[in-house]
């Protein structure tokens, strides 16, 4: 997979015509365990001033870069996350004790 | 005490002079045919004229290809932190690496930055920033990994063959001038060169000045002066000895220099009476140099 960052008309299809590419993002980890993405800065802002709006996950992106403020929604994700696998720790952990005590007890 | 003047840099005019003429100016060298593709050559049927026209043009042509490339110190590693999110710690697996398409920025102004999984967003390295600019910015000669040339175990095979300019020019292409492997490359080959007394090969080139600089910082200046003396190259050894008093100037032989204002061959004497650690071959290739004078100017 390939993402680009892009201005355009939000009735367009996905891959559909745009106005101009600002960017790109590579999803997946290269050599050297990064991923890469390029933002054009300067045409962003123009297309900002011009009174565009961002999608969630560029604005995510933006908030990861450092462009933007971290968007709440990435916290919130991340609280969810770390949420769900302490769950999963604990029930891990409650039926490892369950069966280990009657095995000690007997 | 003595009030000491500031060192003089590679980029003084007067030095910049100096290292020009050692450099020395053979056309057949800087224009040597490089390998294209097969085409018939080309001849041309001029006056007397009309040849001074063109080998002016050639001296032209040549002084632009014999420009020296810059020697600097080596850069300082960029560790700045921008921002920590310690809430996103665990919820991604590999570092973010954002760069700043902008067009119309200089790319040492160029804004790269990381961000790791620990949440922390800093700047990138030197190395990470290279690469980065390659991938976007493609430049020609340059590759995004550098290639396993460079690595010092292959730098010896290179050396065999005698192709430390290609390997010089091939090491421009591909870094940068402060980062610390083309420093590393340079001295390599430049030390290389002062062992095996190969400097005939990087003679009428634009690295002729970089090693000339480098041989005298380190006063290591002996070998290069006797290959000067064997080709009877009289005016690059004392343009060598001029320089050597410009960079250290409190050595016994500039105090000498100055207080006698010596030139030519009693220069060289008295450099290689106090200066020098091969002072026996010096006198040795002076005494061929005078009698091949005096055989010649004889006959």
């Amino acid at each position: 997979p390939f993402f680009r960052i892009v201005a355009a008309n939000s009735r367009r299809a996905r891959d559909g015509k745009y106005l101009e590419q600002l960017g790109c993002l590579d999803p997946l980890p290269n050599a050297h365990g990064e991923k890469v993405a390029g933002l054009n800065l300067e045409r962003l802002r123009y297309w900002l001033g011009c009174g565009a709006q961002l999608s969630r996950p560029a604005e995510k992106l933006l908030g990861l870069a450092g462009f933007l403020p971290l968007h709440p929604m990435t916290v919130t994700g991340a609280e969810r996350l770390r949420r769900r696998r302490q769950r999963e720790q604990q029930p891990e952990a409650a039926p490892a004790d369950g069966s280990a005590e009657p095995g000690s007890a007997a | 005490g003595k009030a000491a003047k500031p060192k003089p840099a590679f980029t003084d005019e007067a030095v910049q002079t100096l290292l020009y003429k050692m450099t020395g100016l053979d056309l057949h060298k800087v224009f040597r045919p490089v390998k294209r593709g097969l085409k018939p050559p080309n001849y041309k049927l001029m006056t007397e004229a009309q040849l001074e026209e063109a080998t002016r043009k050639a001296i032209e042509e040549a002084k632009v290809k014999l420009i020296m490339p810059p020697v600097l110190n080596e850069r300082e590693p960029i560790d700045d932190v921008l921002a920590d999110d310690k809430v996103l710690e665990g919820t991604e697996t590999a570092k973010y690496v954002f760069t700043d398409l902008s067009y119309s920025i200089p790319h040492r102004e160029r804004f790269i930055v990381v961000r790791e999984p620990n949440g922390v967003l800093r700047k990138a390295t030197w190395e990470e920033r290279d690469r980065m600019i390659q991938i976007f910015f493609p430049k020609e000669g340059r590759r995004v990994i550098p290639p396993t040339l460079f690595k010092d175990e292959n730098l010896g095979t290179v050396f065999q063959q005698d192709r430390h300019e290609d390997v010089l020019n091939m090491c421009i292409a591909q870094f940068e001038p402060d980062s610390p492997d083309y420093i590393r490359v340079h001295h390599r080959t430049y030390e290389d060169i002062e062992k095996h007394a190969k400097y005939d090969l990087l003679r009428s080139t634009r690295h002729f000045g970089g090693m000339v600089w480098y041989l005298v910082n380190r006063k290591k200046t002996d070998g290069l002066l006797i290959d000067m003396i064997n080709r009877d190259l009289l005016e690059d050894a004392t343009s060598l000895i001029t320089l050597y008093h410009m960079l250290h100037p409190a050595c016994q032989s500039a105090k000498e220099a100055k207080e006698g204002k010596l030139q030519g061959v009693d220069l060289i004497k008295v450099f290689a009476k106090t200066e020098s650690q091969r002072e026996g071959y010096i006198q040795l290739a002076l005494q061929a140099y005078e009698e091949a004078m005096a055989t010649s100017s004889a006959s």
